[in-house]
């Protein structure tokens, strides 16, 4: 299937029309170099080697906040990162509402970046932030195509992967 | 006389004895038969909401709403209801004028009507059924121990119900309040998010009722077990089926069907010739009939179990059945029989044909399968044709041999798209390109514990048509055959006794709360997770009660001695009891324990006073739904239901798919204001519980929420301490350090766990904690428009 990196990874998700807008490392890159308030949301499907240490160089080559979900906590406090830790639906519920005061009290933010959430409660709170949350932009880099999302990476194998989130952390 | 609801309040009264007497209001509240004796229904206090209609309930929903706001996820942007459409909601108004938020609620409504319906005319049938057989007359005697037998009836209702006349009429309310539910939903009616939510909640306390009404008919009429904590051990798995016999698998909700082979079988003294077992809540409800009917397991089982071809006959009844279920059936030659007009399956209805004509038509082909609405027919031909057909399929019941599956799963392209349309993207196409090369390991694993629960959505999507389920079936045949389990027969109502023992020590906080493992079998990564929380709160002295595959997937796990949890734990309802209390239905009695508590503990009155005991409910008893793998709609009513009556659950990351939860907010602490009942004082609450709905990533996640969503306003020092201490414990266990919210929870010092009393301070000092006042009745009620 010619074009099955850009169809969602699990492929009935699709919501509608609009569609999550294809990036490349340097596209999310620009992306992050362009926030003022950026966010670095860490599920619990990269708490692992060697996708614990690309999250972490990711997070402190851009000096990204981070707030992990589920129990990804442990692993990136361990790491040095200082997280935060909230369910993938409460960070979502607060990431909504334009009046949130953050995890520092200045505010909310201009961009979320997603890697390692479940992938469906993961598109689940992606629809949540399109619909409701349009003072904020939301990307995901993980390995899967994540329509719900303004900008994604495409499917990929676990190859391509490792070197996409290279490119994005320390020393890439 | 079915009464008709009473018109519509806006608001819901004040609750006052002299109120109602000085305005000599008379409520209609049905026929009533009283017994010499006994105190006349009429001295029993009315409260302000008997047989409340669609909006008098409406401001109790909405200081719900406004605490645990709704959390919209939606998962269509577009609305496809009527032919303006299709409307994309995403930032857009609809062309009937709804936002994204009305129709995500509006969605959430249609769900928890559908599930209602389905518990609705489950009990209704049950009910048509149980009335032709033993008359309108026939009495509920749940035995001496349950004198409060309807404690959701009493409740919403205002009348304690008798007899089955009595449940019929209740019956009747519940399907006129349907009735104005559903068509809240069509085009051009509700428009306002809240509007909906409200009505979702009070489809799902009509949910409540139905269910109350189902179970207690088949428990009284079918003399299951009356809150019988030492109900018998039931054989459970694939193992237990002795697949020499004939076999006749039950699959569904219905007792009817099954309870009739079960007759059958004893009236013509075959009672060991056979092996009838079930999938789903029919398990667990034939066997509360007749202890010698096996339980398959949970839903999950379905496909994997027919493919196996053990069954020789399928009786198919009600909800949750796989639709193509006779498609499935006629590869493997086993005959289908549907028995409810909720699935016919295209079959001719041969209800009115003698049995021995069905059973030859049967066997000769001469129809696909039959539709027999005759419950006492289906166990006649069921038992005939199973015996005739089992010796002709003795070859069927085999699966392709590991040689035959090595060689299909050669044919793989590693396309990649079975993994990708897998519910829980699962490596089946690893396990596959394993299996070609010879090793079986990675079917294996997804065979076990069900961590794939056999959709077929894989086998829809391969281009080589590869039967992958039949595969996993077949390399699951090993360990299926060991796998002997057994679950403890559901046991119905809890008894008022039982209440008596343990509403103080729940209501301070000396037990630490009541869990409730209940729901489909949608887990994220297999039953054994269910299994490992039922254990984690046993060991910690909590209440575990279970129903349905919930029920079923808490059996499926030996411990370190070999036991089942159910062996090892009491059934009774005190501290680390495990309690099965039965099927979808007997939801019902999980809330009506809580109900009972107000009631029987606190001597809070039922009769039409729903918003006061939700109102104790919600800040007194420490209990805590866990649906780890709903997925229905069903499931959907179920758990809006519990909120309604202010009891938290936790469901599964795949429930976020419901597109609603309602989740509180810590850092707004205006929402958590209470009025202490005592001094007549608005304060400042605590976040406690939390949430009403939540969907946890994993089970770490699910954990550590539900240990925190126990915590009531209510606990004394002691019951705060041992709550904490659980939640403090479960939190570093799974995420490594002291609970980053902890002070929320810490009233004063004598809150603070003594194990953990040096590092709760330390945090307290980091934040400013100061100690605040504790309510000494805290609750919402004159609060808001009140």
């Amino acid at each position: 299937m010619s074009n099955e990196r850009i169809i969602p990874y699990q492929p009935t998700v699709i919501a509608g029309p609009k569609q999550a807008l294809l990036v490349t490392p340097e596209t999310a890159e620009l992306m992050i170099k362009n926030s003022k308030r950026p966010l670095f949301i860490l599920g619990p499907l990269v708490k692992e080697e060697p996708l614990l240490s690309f999250a972490t160089n990711i997070a402190e080559k851009w000096n990204l906040p981070v707030v992990t979900t589920a129990d990804a906590y442990k692993p990136f406090n361990d790491k040095g990162l200082n997280p935060k830790s909230y369910g993938v639906v409460e960070i979502v519920n607060l990431l909504k509402d334009p009046e949130w005061k953050g995890l520092d009290g200045k505010g909310s933010y201009d961009l979320v970046i997603f890697l390692g959430c479940i992938y469906y409660i993961g598109s689940q709170g992606l629809s949540t932030l399109k619909h409701y949350a349009p003072h904020l932009k939301t990307l995901t880099i993980c390995k899967f195509f994540h329509s719900n999302a303004d900008a994604s990476f495409p499917n990929m194998k676990d190859e391509e992967w490792f070197k996409f989130l290279g490119k994005m952390g320390k020393g890439g | 006389m079915i009464v008709v609801a009473p018109e519509q309040n806006s608001k819901a009264k004040k609750f006052k004895d002299d109120f109602w007497k000085s305005k000599d209001i008379k409520i209609s509240i049905g026929d009533i038969v009283e017994k010499e004796g006994e105190i006349p229904e009429s001295d029993t206090p009315m409260g302000p909401t008997p047989k409340p209609h669609v909006t008098d309930l409406r401001s109790w929903d909405m200081k719900l709403l406004s605490r645990y706001e709704p959390f919209y996820a939606p998962f269509c942007d577009m609305c496809c209801l009527c032919t303006f459409g299709k409307c994309d909601l995403l930032n857009k108004k609809g062309a009937c004028g709804i936002d994204s938020e009305a129709q995500q609620a509006r969605i959430v409504l249609l769900a928890c009507n559908i599930g209602t319906a389905a518990h609705a005319g489950h009990a209704r049938h049950l009910l048509h059924h149980l009335i032709g057989e033993l008359g309108e007359d026939y009495p509920l005697d749940l035995g001496l121990n349950i004198d409060i037998e309807a404690p959701i009836t009493r409740t919403l209702i205002g009348k304690k119900p008798q007899n089955l006349r009595d449940l019929s009429e209740t019956l009747s309310y519940v399907e006129q309040q349907l009735s104005h539910l559903l068509s809240a939903c069509h085009t051009g009616q509700e428009g306002n998010n809240l509007d909906f939510e409200s009505k979702a909640l009070h489809s799902g306390v009509m949910d409540d009722l139905a269910r109350e009404v189902g179970d207690i008919a088949q428990i009284v009429a079918m003399n299951m077990p009356k809150g019988d904590g030492d109900a018998p051990l039931v054989e459970m798995g694939v193992g237990t089926i002795d697949s020499k016999k004939p076999v006749v698998l039950c699959i569904g909700h219905n007792v009817l069907p099954g309870s009739n082979i079960m007759d059958y079988l004893d009236e013509t003294g075959q009672e060991e010739d056979l092996e009838v077992c079930g999938i789903c809540c029919a398990a667990i409800d034939i066997s509360r009939y007749n202890d010698r009917a096996k339980v398959v397991g949970p839903l999950s089982r379905q496909l994997k179990f027919i493919r196996s071809g053990v069954a020789d006959v399928i009786i198919v009844d009600e909800q949750c059945i796989r639709t193509d279920v006779l498609e499935e059936a006629q590869k493997k030659n086993t005959a289908v029989i549907a028995t409810t007009d909720k699935m016919c399956l295209g079959l001719p209805d041969m209800t009115d044909e003698d049995p021995d004509l069905i059973v030859s038509k049967l066997l000769n082909k001469d129809i696909e399968g039959a539709l027999i609405l005759d419950p006492e027919k289906v166990g006649e031909v069921s038992v005939k044709v199973a015996k005739i057909l089992a010796p002709e399929r003795e070859k069927l019941k085999l699966l392709p041999e590991l040689d035959e599956v090595q060689a299909m799963a050669v044919e793989c392209t590693e396309c990649g798209w079975c993994n990708r349309v897998c519910p829980n993207n699962k490596p089946m196409m690893e396990a596959v390109v394993a299996a070609g090369k010879g090793d079986f390991s990675g079917f294996e694993k997804l065979y076990l514990n069900d961590v794939c629960y056999s959709c077929g959505r894989c086998e829809q999507e391969c281009e080589r048509e590869l039967p992958l389920m039949s595969m996993l079936a077949k390399v699951g045949e090993r360990s299926a055959k060991t796998e002997k389990f057994n679950i403890r027969a559901g046991r119905g109502p809890v008894q008022d006794v039982e209440v008596r023992r343990v509403g103080a020590p729940l209501v301070l906080g000396d037990i630490p709360g009541v869990i409730a493992i209940v729901g489909c079998s949608n887990y994220p990564d297999g039953g054994k997770e269910v299994a490992e929380m039922a254990k984690e709160f046993l060991e910690r002295n909590y209440i575990v009660v279970a129903t349905g595959c919930g029920a079923m997937s808490i059996g499926e796990y030996h411990d370190e001695d070999g036991k089942t949890l159910y062996e090892k734990y009491s059934g009774d309802f005190d501290s680390r009891g495990l309690l099965n209390i039965g099927s979808c239905v007997s939801n019902a009695h999980i809330s009506g324990a809580c109900i009972k508590i107000a009631n029987i503990f606190a001597r809070k009155p039922l009769e039409g006073n729903f918003e006061e005991i939700a109102d104790y409910i919600l800040n007194r008893v420490g209990a805590c739904g866990v649906a780890w793998g709903a997925y229905s709609q069903k499931a959907a009513a179920i758990a809006t239901g519990v909120n309604r009556w202010g009891i938290p659950a936790v469901v599964g990351p795949h429930a976020s798919k419901y597109r609603r939860l309602l989740l509180g907010r810590t850092d707004k602490k205006e929402t958590w204001k209470i009025k202490d009942m005592r001094t007549g004082k608005i304060m400042d609450g605590e976040p406690a519980p939390e949430h009403l709905i939540y969907a946890a990533e994993n089970m770490a996640e699910a954990t550590v929420m539900t240990s925190k969503l126990c915590i009531r306003p209510t606990d004394t020092g002691k019951g705060r301490q041992i709550k904490l201490n659980h939640y403090i414990d479960l939190y570093k266990k799974y995420y490594g350090r002291l609970p980053p919210d902890i002070h929320l929870f810490v009233r004063n010092e004598k809150d603070i766990p003594i194990t953990y009393k040096k590092d709760v301070k330390e945090v307290l000092e980091e934040v400013g904690w100061e100690p605040r006042e504790i309510p000494q009745e805290p609750s919402l009620m004159g609060m808001g428009d009140d």
